[in-house]
C-alpha cells in the first residue's frame, strides 16, 4: 500500500475557555450548602462557566460538580420557555395572558363549586425567597393547601424537632463542627450530598474532632470518618434508644442541663429502659462494646454535634429515630453551646405573620394528610392541582401519583423543564431558574446570603413571585399584598418576620458568607439557637417526651408502615435510595455532564448478585408491592447482603428515560413524624429478560 | 528555579468528581471526551478497602508518549508541561498504549487528547481548574519542594495509622503530577 493522507478531524476536541475579568457573584441554591459561586457569561449572555467564589468563607472557592452541570439545563432542549396549553393531547403555545385568565377562571370556579379544598398545590420547587413569599401570601388569600418538600423529605425530622425544641430547624451551623469534640453522623452521606461543604468535616477531623458515622452503606463519608459503624437498615432507633439507656443508667448525662432545661426525663428513662445495649446489639448488628464505647465517647467528648440525613429521616420508623438521637443530644447538654447541637439542612428563617388582614384570610375548608391526598385525587375530591416540582418522580408510588394527576380536572405545572409531571398538565408555565432570580438563600451554616440575578431569561419565564401575584390580580384578590420584585419581597419579609428584621440586603452583600439568623432589628445575629437555654416550646424547656402521647418505642422496619403484613418470602430483600454527588433531586438530570458522570444503577452485594444470578451491568427487575422497575446492577461490597439501593430522582421524561425509583414505595407514612416512606421497603429482584448468569 | 508541581492525594478523595467536570468546563471538552477520570476500586480484606483512583496525564520528566509519537506532536516544554499538539496529531493512538499512567485519552474525534495542566490558566489563576474546585484538597498545586514535604508527612501519618500508601513521581522517574496512592 502506498502512503495515505489522513483527514484532519473536523472538530477539535477541546477549546479552553477564555477567562474574563468580569464575573457575576451568586449563591448555589441546590443542596442548601450555600456555596458562593462566580458566573462567567459569554457574548450572548449565556453561562459560559461556573466557578467557586474564593471570597465566600464557607466554601472558599470549592464547589461540587452540580452548579457547573446546571448551566446546561438552562439552555437544554428540555427547558420550557413559554406558556403552553394542552389541546387534544398536544401542547400549543399560548400567551401568559391567556394562561392566567384560564387558570384564574378555573380557580374561582372550583372555589365556588367545590370549595377551597378542591384545589391543591404540590410545590416543592417553588423558587427563591421572592417566590416563596408570594406563594405564601397567595395561599393565605385563597386557602390553598400545599404540600412542599415536607412529605417527601423533611416532615419527620422537622415535626419531631419542633416538638422537642420548639423549632424544626437545625440548631447549629455546620461550621460549628470545628469547635466540636465529636460529630455523630447518622444516615447521611454528606461527602456526596454536600461535597462543596465537606471540607468543614475533614478540617474538624484534622484538628481533633472525632467523626463517627453510622450508616447501612459504607459511604464516602464513612470512609473519611474516624469510626464507621455499619448498622442493619432501619434499626437506628434501637441504637439511639440504647445509647440513651446506657447514658442514663450510668449517669453519663448532664444533670444540670436536664434539671434546668428539660421536661420528661423520668418518662424518657422509662421508655428506653428495656432497650439495653445487649438487646440493641442483637437488633442492630452493632457489637455491644461498640455501642457502649460510643455512649462513653459521647459523654466525655463535649461539646458534641449530631448530623442526621435522609437515611434515617425518610424511613418508616424515622420519627422515633430522630426523637432518640436528638433527645440524646439534649440530655448530654449538647445544645446551645459552641460546637454542640444539631446540624440540619432544614434552615427555615420562619414565615411572615400579620401581613394579611383577618378579613382577607381564607382558610382551607378541608385538610388531608399527604397519604390521603392520593385517594382524594383519585376519588374526585381534588379538582385542580398547581405543581412546581416533579411529584410524578419524587412522590412515592410515582405511577399511582401520575395516574391520579392524569385523572384530575385541571392541572397547572409551573416548571423549568418538560418533566414527568409537566407532560400531564393542562397548562404549562415557564419558570425562572434560581440563577435567573434574585433572592435571599439560607444555608446549612444558618446564614442567609443575598444573590442578585446572575443571568437574564431567554424566553417568557416568570418566577413564582410574579406568577402568583399576577394570578391573584386576575382572580380579583387584593393583590396589593404582593411584592413586585425580589427586593421589595425581602423588605416585606423583614417587616413581618422578626427573625430576619435586622438582615438588610446591604448587610448580606457586605458580609462575606451572609448573616446568621435569627437577627432582630436591634439584636445581634445568633450563630446558634437556644444559646440562652430558653427553648421555643410552650414550657421553654426541651420536651423530651413531648413528641407523642405514646412512649418512645422501637418498631422493626419490617413491622412498620409499608412493610407490615407483606410477605417476606415473596419479597426477601430490602430496597432503598441514596444520592450521588453529580445529581441533585430531579434537576440535574437534564445536564449533559450529569448524564456523562453517572447513569442509574442499583447497588448490590456480590452474594446477593450471585443469588439472583446477575453480573455487573446486567439488568435486574426490582419489584415491591407497589410496582417494579428495571435497573443496571452495580456490584459493590459497600452495601450489606440483601440490601439494594438506587438513586431516587430519575424520570421517564428525561435524557435517562428511567422509570422513577420512588414508584417502588407504597404510600405509607412514618407514624411518629409523618414523612412519606422512601427508604427500606421490602422487595424482590430478578434477572431481567433472561439475562441471568 | 523553583519548580511547580501538583499532588494528588488519593487518601483524601471523596469521589465527588468535581474535578472531572471542572476539567471539562475549563477545557471545553466535547461530550464523551475526558482528560481526567475517577475510578472507584474496592477490595474486601479483613475489612472493606476502597479508594478512588484519578487518572490524567502526569507530565513525566521523560515522557514515553513523546518518544513514540511518529510525528513529534508531543513535546515537553521548559516548564515541565507535556503538550500534545492537536493539529499535528495523526490519531494513530500509539501514545495511548505507551503511556503507563492512562494519561493519554482517545477523543471522540479520533485523535488523542490529554491534560495540559491548564497551562492557559496558570498565568492568571495560578492553579489548574481541578485543583481549584476540589473540596477536600485531594488535588493541590504549588512549589514542588513544599508539596513533597507535605506529601512525605502525609505518608508517614497514614502509615502510622496502618494504611499502606506510597508516593509516585517524587524521585527518579519524576512527574510534574505526583500521586499519593492507597495500596489495595
Ligand atoms: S455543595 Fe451544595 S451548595 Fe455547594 S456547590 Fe454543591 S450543590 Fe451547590
Amino acid at each position: 500500500m502506498g502512503s495515505f493522507v489522513r483527514t484532519r478531524a473536523l472538530t477539535p476536541s477541546s477549546k479552553p475557555i477564555e477567562h474574563d475579568e468580569e464575573l457575576r457573584t451568586s449563591i448555589c441554591c441546590l443542596c442548601n450548602g450555600g456555596c458562593g459561586i462566580k458566573i462567567s457569561l459569554d457574548q450572548e449572555g449565556k453561562i459560559k462557566a461556573v466557578f467557586g467564589d474564593s471570597k465566600n468563607p464557607y466554601n472558599k472557592g470549592k464547589i461540587c460538580a452540580k452548579p457547573m452541570e446546571i448551566s446546561q439545563t438552562l439552555y437544554g432542549p428540555y427547558r420550557v420557555r413559554y406558556p403552553m396549553k394542552k389541546v387534544n393531547g398536544t401542547f400549543e403555545r399560548i400567551s401568559w395572558d391567556e394562561a392566567l385568565d384560564l387558570i384564574a377562571q378555573k380557580y374561582n370556579q372550583y372555589i365556588t363549586e367545590n370549595g377551597t379544598g378542591s384545589i391543591v398545590g404540590i410545590t416543592s420547587k417553588i423558587g427563591g425567597s421572592y417566590s416563596k413569599l408570594a406563594h405564601s401570601i397567595f395561599s393565605e388569600l385563597t386557602g390553598l393547601v400545599n404540600y412542599g418538600t415536607g412529605p417527601i423529605c423533611t416532615d419527620s425530622e422537622a415535626n419531631v424537632r419542633k416538638k422537642l425544641f420548639g423549632d424544626g430547624s437545625g440548631t447549629s451551623p455546620l461550621s460549628d463542627v470545628v469547635n466540636a469534640k465529636i460529630l455523630l453522623i447518622v444516615g447521611n452521606n454528606v461527602a456526596q450530598t454536600k461535597a462543596g461543604q465537606f471540607h468543614w468535616i475533614t478540617e474538624a477531623k484534622r484538628t481533633g474532632t472525632r467523626v463517627v458515622v453510622v450508616d447501612t452503606r459504607f459511604t464516602e463519608t464513612a470512609q473519611a470518618a474516624d469510626l464507621f459503624i455499619q448498622i442493619r437498615p432501619g434499626t437506628d432507633t434501637a441504637l439511639g434508644m440504647a445509647l440513651l439507656n446506657y447514658v442514663i443508667k450510668n449517669n453519663l448525662y448532664d444533670p444540670t442541663f436536664v434539671a434546668k432545661h428539660t421536661n420528661g426525663f423520668e418518662k424518657l428513662a422509662q421508655d428506653v429502659s428495656a432497650l439495653t445495649t445487649e438487646r440493641a446489639a442483637e437488633i442492630t448488628g452493632v457489637p455491644q462494646n461498640v455501642i457502649e464505647k460510643l455512649a462513653q465517647d459521647l459523654a466525655v467528648l463535649k461539646p458534641g454535634m449530631l448530623f442526621e440525613g435522609r437515611g434515617i429521616v425518610c424511613v418508616n420508623n424515622a420519627g422515633a429515630s430522630v426523637w432518640a438521637f436528638e433527645g440524646l443530644m439534649a440530655i448530654l447538654g449538647n445544645i446551645g453551646k459552641p460546637g454542640s447541637g444539631i446540624i440540619s439542612h432544614i434552615n427555615n428563617t420562619g414565615g411572615i405573620s400579620n401581613l394579611i388582614k383577618a378579613d382577607d384570610v381564607m382558610k382551607p375548608d378541608r385538610k388531608r394528610s399527604s397519604s390521603a391526598l392520593y385517594k382524594d385525587m383519585e376519588e374526585g375530591d381534588v379538582k385542580m392541582l398547581l405543581i412546581s416540582g416533579n411529584p410524578c418522580v419524587t412522590w412515592p408510588d410515582s405511577a399511582r401519583m401520575s395516574k391520579a394527576i392524569e385523572g384530575l380536572d385541571f392541572v397547572v405545572s409551573h416548571t423549568l423543564v418538560m418533566d414527568d409531571s409537566a407532560v400531564l398538565a393542562d397548562i404549562i408555565l415557564p419558570a425562572t431558574h434560581w440563577l435567573e432570580e434574585a433572592g435571599a438563600q439560607a444555608s446549612v451554616h444558618r446564614v442567609v446570603q443575598w444573590k442578585n440575578k446572575a443571568v437574564e431569561i431567554r424566553g417568557e419565564e416568570k418566577s413564582g413571585g410574579d406568577f402568583y401575584r399576577l394570578l391573584a390580580e386576575r382572580m380579583g384578590l387584593p393583590s396589593s399584598y404582593f411584592p413586585d420584585s425580589p427586593e421589595t419581597a425581602w423588605e416585606l419579609e423583614r417587616k413581618y418576620n422578626k427573625n430576619v428584621a435586622g438582615i438588610s440586603r446591604e448587610r448580606m452583600l457586605a458580609t462575606p458568607g451572609g448573616v446568621h439568623f435569627p437577627c432582630s432589628e436591634v439584636g445581634e445575629e445568633s450563630v446558634r439557637l437556644f444559646a440562652k437555654g430558653v427553648f421555643k416550646t410552650s414550657s421553654g424547656k426541651v420536651e423530651l417526651t413531648g413528641v407523642s402521647d405514646s412512649p418512645l418505642d422501637y418498631v422493626d422496619t419490617f413491622n412498620a408502615p409499608g412493610n407490615i403484613g407483606v410477605s417476606r418470602e415473596k419479597f426477601p430483600y430490602l430496597f432503598s435510595t441514596n444520592k450521588v454527588a453529580s445529581h441533585y433531586h430531579t434537576e440535574c438530570q437534564y445536564s449533559d455532564w450529569a448524564n456523562e458522570m453517572e447513569q442509574p444503577y442499583v447497588e448490590m452485594h456480590p452474594l446477593t448478585a450471585l443469588e439472583i444470578g446477575v453480573g455487573e451491568g446486567s439488568q435486574v427487575r426490582v419489584e415491591t408491592v407497589a410496582g417494579s422497575i428495571v435497573l443496571a446492577v452495580k456490584i459493590t461490597q459497600s452495601v450489606p447482603r440483601g440490601f439494594l439501593s438506587t438513586q431516587p430522582y430519575f424520570g421517564l421524561q428525561s435524557p435517562y428515560g428511567q422509570a422513577p425509583a420512588n414508584t417502588l414505595f407504597p404510600v405509607a407514612a412514618d407514624p411518629v413524624g409523618g414523612n412519606l416512606v422512601s427508604k427500606n421497603i421490602i422487595c424482590n429482584a430478578k434477572a431481567e429478560g433472561g439475562q441471568g448468569l | 528555579m523553583s519548580q511547580h508541581a501538583m499532588l494528588v492525594d488519593e487518601s483524601r478523595c471523596i469521589e465527588c468528581k468535581s474535578c472531572t467536570v471542572a476539567c471539562k468546563q475549563e477545557n471545553g471538552l466535547q461530550t464523551g471526551d475526558w482528560w481526567l477520570r475517577v475510578w472507584r476500586r474496592e477490595q474486601l480484606k479483613d475489612h472493606l478497602v476502597r479508594s478512588y483512583n484519578t487518572q490524567s496525564c502526569r507530565h513525566c520528566a521523560d515522557p514515553v508518549c513523546q518518544f513514540v509519537c511518529p510525528v513529534g506532536a508531543i513535546q515537553r516544554g521548559e516548564d515541565g508541561i507535556v503538550i500534545q499538539d492537536h493539529e499535528n496529531c495523526l490519531g494513530c493512538h500509539v501514545c495511548v498504549s505507551a503511556c503507563p499512567h492512562s494519561g493519554m485519552k482517545i477523543m471522540t474525534n479520533g485523535k488523542v487528547g490529554k491534560c495540559t495542566l491548564c497551562s492557559h490558566r496558570l498565568e492568571r489563576i495560578n492553579e489548574p481548574a481541578c485543583v481549584t474546585v476540589c473540596p477536600v484538597n485531594s488535588r493541590v498545586y504549588g512549589e514542588r519542594e513544599e508539596l513533597l514535604r507535605e506529601a512525605n508527612k502525609r505518608v508517614a501519618e497514614l502509615r502510622a495509622k496502618g494504611m499502606r500508601v506510597n508516593l509516585e513521581g517524587a524521585d527518579k522517574d519524576q512527574t510534574a503530577v505526583m500521586y499519593l496512592l492507597v495500596d489495595m
